[in-house]
């Protein structure tokens, strides 16, 4: 039995048991299956043998790989059956059966996508991410959430057109599908594919899908957005363009921007958004390294997985505090919280430990797994790209280690007094909590970094390196503490901007604003000028006509007088003459 | 003697989940564990505490920095108390960049006119508990 299991991918299970919860109305039974299916992915997982086709098929003459687990695809699986565990149990006050069956069938989707051996199959989970995870922002049953969910399908569906595009190149350049890496942007369907996963990672840019959607959708959905699609991005990235240079730069500046929305942001759960884009940023740079041939780009690919699993935990603990913030008081807005930490101990400390973990403090998950990518960059002598590593470090700890936990749970006390998060929603943040610290700990009996760096895609490069150096640990407190002093400092001396309520413009102003601004004024400007060039044209022609018709009618100006007639049968006659002469010299020829 | 209210149920005669009590706490008071974990956090003293704590904090980081010999990839990283320079550096230039950033981007909460976007599962948006 468990032979068998281990040959069926387990995003198949997932999505085949989220299908099935829509149906089934009694909310235990429902969700009884929404925990129990990743336990069996796991399990399935487990049991599966790395490198082999194991399930394949064919389609079109097309050969598809449906499962196929290797060093890469195994820790972000892995990664995703845990996020999807914990959303599970997170979900549990809630009876929604659209919400639960979604979530699964979306977490499916990223599972069957992350482990698919063809870009066919890739693409077609990829577009199932999307059209599984809309619902969860369309749940949260406002009009805002309405127009931000068909922009994020609308743009989600374009990225899935673009690797399609993409797939259809490299079919017809090599007759095969199989996921294999591109050794350059200039190959037929590259740069479909990196468009398009360009746009699910949310670079610069093409980010805006990410933190208009996720703050808008439901107290549940924004802790499961937050999981599967970025990550999903990064695998294929990893999978697809490992080494590439441009990756470099270009997850660089992902680090950076963020920052600074960040600071300015007053919704904590849009904060979140900015600081998910700021962590992606570190994968797709460490992506960009990772030249697999050198020991210094296989370290870095270590970084990319590394950061990617420790961040959907981490990601996921925080967007669950925020979401119990939002579910127990009805905000997550900065200006209108404070205080917390009276009503609901366990959520902030719980948010605490997320807090130090995305920080990357000493002994939390943050600090053994963007360490390997910090080496890698700075082994490879990219100065600028590690400085503004180095800034994004402190940035993370302004926006994530600092204004979530300290805006909410402290700083002025709002006078809210709100009963403590329900239990489920406190046992997933518990589980959650456990694994940031459990993965930061020196290793021990198993458990700690060790545990982690042997899940990596290359153990020997990940177990060569040490987290725990004296020189290390002091470098990174350094960066920390006096970035806290900064903090208390400028907030002594009232330096530091206050929380105020308003939307701040991102670059999707461009369309949201000027791009529909343009479109109604261009739809008002032909309401008015379509009719009126009918009636302009309308009056042309008939005056055109009324002209021709005085001239050439049988009652017309030409047709009338002597002159008129007399013109007429000349013309008969001539014509007449003609036609004999050519009838007289074709009888001659012959 | 208060009196007991009996359990709501809905037409078809299944029980109705209704609203958790709120707990009774007043503004001046905390849950009981939040007196054993963050009890300290608003004491008087608590700021000052934290400030000069960080400050020897800090100043100890420095100070441990000179008598050990680094050796990072970047050379000028070896610089004593670069990392705390940068740290301190960054976080003060993004959080006052948020002054003018501020000005420049931020609009009214309805710019897009699309209306409140506090999700109906929240507490007080008519679904939540």
């Amino acid at each position: 039995m468990s032979a068998f299991l281990g040959t069926v991918n387990p995003g198949f299970v997932l999505v085949v048991i989220g299908l099935i919860g829509l149906v089934v109305p009694v909310q235990r039974v429902r969700q009884g299956l929404m925990i129990i299916a990743p336990l069996i992915g796991m399990f399935m997982l487990a049991n599966a043998q790395q490198d082999t086709n194991l399930m394949t098929a064919q389609a079109l003459g097309i050969d598809l790989i449906l499962y196929r687990v290797d060093n890469l695809n195994f820790i972000f699986g892995l990664a995703f059956l845990i996020a999807a565990l914990l959303n599970a149990i997170y979900a549990m006050h809630t009876d929604d059966r659209l919400q639960d069956g979604m979530a699964m069938a979306y977490a499916g989707a990223a599972v069957a996508a992350a482990f698919a051996g063809d870009l066919m199959t890739l693409f077609v989970f990829w577009e199932l991410t999307a059209v599984s995870s809309v619902f969860l922002i369309l749940r949260a049953g406002t009009r805002a959430a309405y127009f931000a969910s068909m922009r994020y399908l609308a743009i989600q569906i374009l990225s899935g057109v673009l690797l399609l595009d993409g797939i259809a190149y490299v079919y017809k350049s090599t007759n095969s599908l199989t996921i294999e890496a591109f050794t350059s942007l200039n190959e037929p369907g590259a740069m479909f594919i990196f468009l398009a996963v360009g746009i699910k990672a949310a670079f610069p840019f093409l980010h805006n899908w990410l933190q208009d959607s996720y703050p808008k959708a439901t107290v549940v959905g924004a802790v499961v957005l937050s999981a599967f699609t970025t990550k999903l991005a990064v695998l294929t990235c990893a999978r697809l363009f490992p080494g590439f240079e441009i990756l470099i730069w270009i997850g660089a500046v992902m680090t950076i921007f963020p920052v600074f929305f960040a600071v300015i942001e007053n919704d904590l759960r849009k904060v979140l958004a900015y600081s998910l884009n700021n962590q992606v940023g570190f994968m797709i740079c460490a992506i960009g390294v990772a030249d697999l041939t050198t020991e210094y780009g296989r370290l870095a690919m270590n970084g990319a997985a590394a950061h990617a699993f420790a961040h959907i935990i981490y990601k996921a603990l925080l967007f669950m505090s925020m979401g119990a913030v939002l579910y127990r008081t009805g905000t997550a807005k900065a200006n209108e919280l404070g205080g917390l930490y009276k009503s609901m101990p366990f959520t902030t400390v719980f948010c605490l430990i997320g807090a130090a973990s995305i920080s990357a403090f000493p002994l939390f998950s943050g600090f053994v797994a963007k360490s390997l990518t910090m080496s890698a960059v700075a082994h490879e002598g990219y100065i600028i790209a590690w400085l503004m590593l180095l800034f994004a470090s402190a940035g993370v700890l302004e926006h994530s280690g600092i204004k979530i936990p300290y805006f909410a749970f402290f700083g002025h006390d709002s006078g809210k007094r709100v009963q403590e998060a329900p239990f489920n929603m406190l046992l997933a943040m518990g589980i959650a909590a456990a694994i940031c610290i459990l993965v930061g700990l020196p290793t021990f009996m198993g458990l700690g970094y060790g545990w982690l760096y042997n899940l990596l895609p290359y153990p020997t490069e990940a177990n060569g390196y040490q987290p725990f150096t004296a020189e290390h640990i002091l470098t990174q407190m350094q960066l920390l503490m006096l970035a806290i002093l900064a903090f208390i400092l400028l907030k002594r001396f009232g330096l530091y901007p206050p929380e105020k309520p308003g939307t701040i413009l991102d670059t999707d102003w461009t369309y949201r604003k000027l791009g529909f601004g343009f479109a109604t004024w261009a739809s008002t400007v032909w309401a008015k000028a379509g009719p009126a060039m009918s009636r302009v044209s309308a009056t042309v022609a008939g005056r055109a006509f009324d002209r021709i018709e005085e001239a050439f009618s049988p009652r017309g100006q030409l047709s009338r007088g002597p002159l008129s007639g007399g013109m007429a049968i000349w013309t008969a006659a001539l014509l007449g003459m003609a036609m004999l002469l050519s009838f007289i010299t074709v009888g001659a020829a012959r | 003697m208060s009196e007991t209210k009996a359990p709501e149920r809905d037409e078809t005669g299944r029980f109705v989940k209704t609203d958790e009590a709120p707990l009774p706490l007043s503004a001046d008071e905390m849950h009981p564990v939040s007196k054993i974990l963050f009890g300290w956090v608003s004491a008087k003293a608590t700021p000052s505490i934290f400030l000069w704590g960080t400050i020897l904090i800090s100043v100890a980081l420095v100070l441990i920095d000179y008598g050990m010999n680094r050796h990072d990839y970047m050379g000028f990283a070896n610089f004593n108390g670069f990392y705390a320079f940068w740290g301190f550096g960054a976080f003060a230039i993004a959080v006052l960049s948020g002054w003018p950033l501020g000005k420049l981007l931020r609009r009214s909460e309805d710019y897009y006119g699309e209306g409140d976007a506090t999700p109906k599962d929240a507490a007080g948006q008519g679904e939540g508990e």
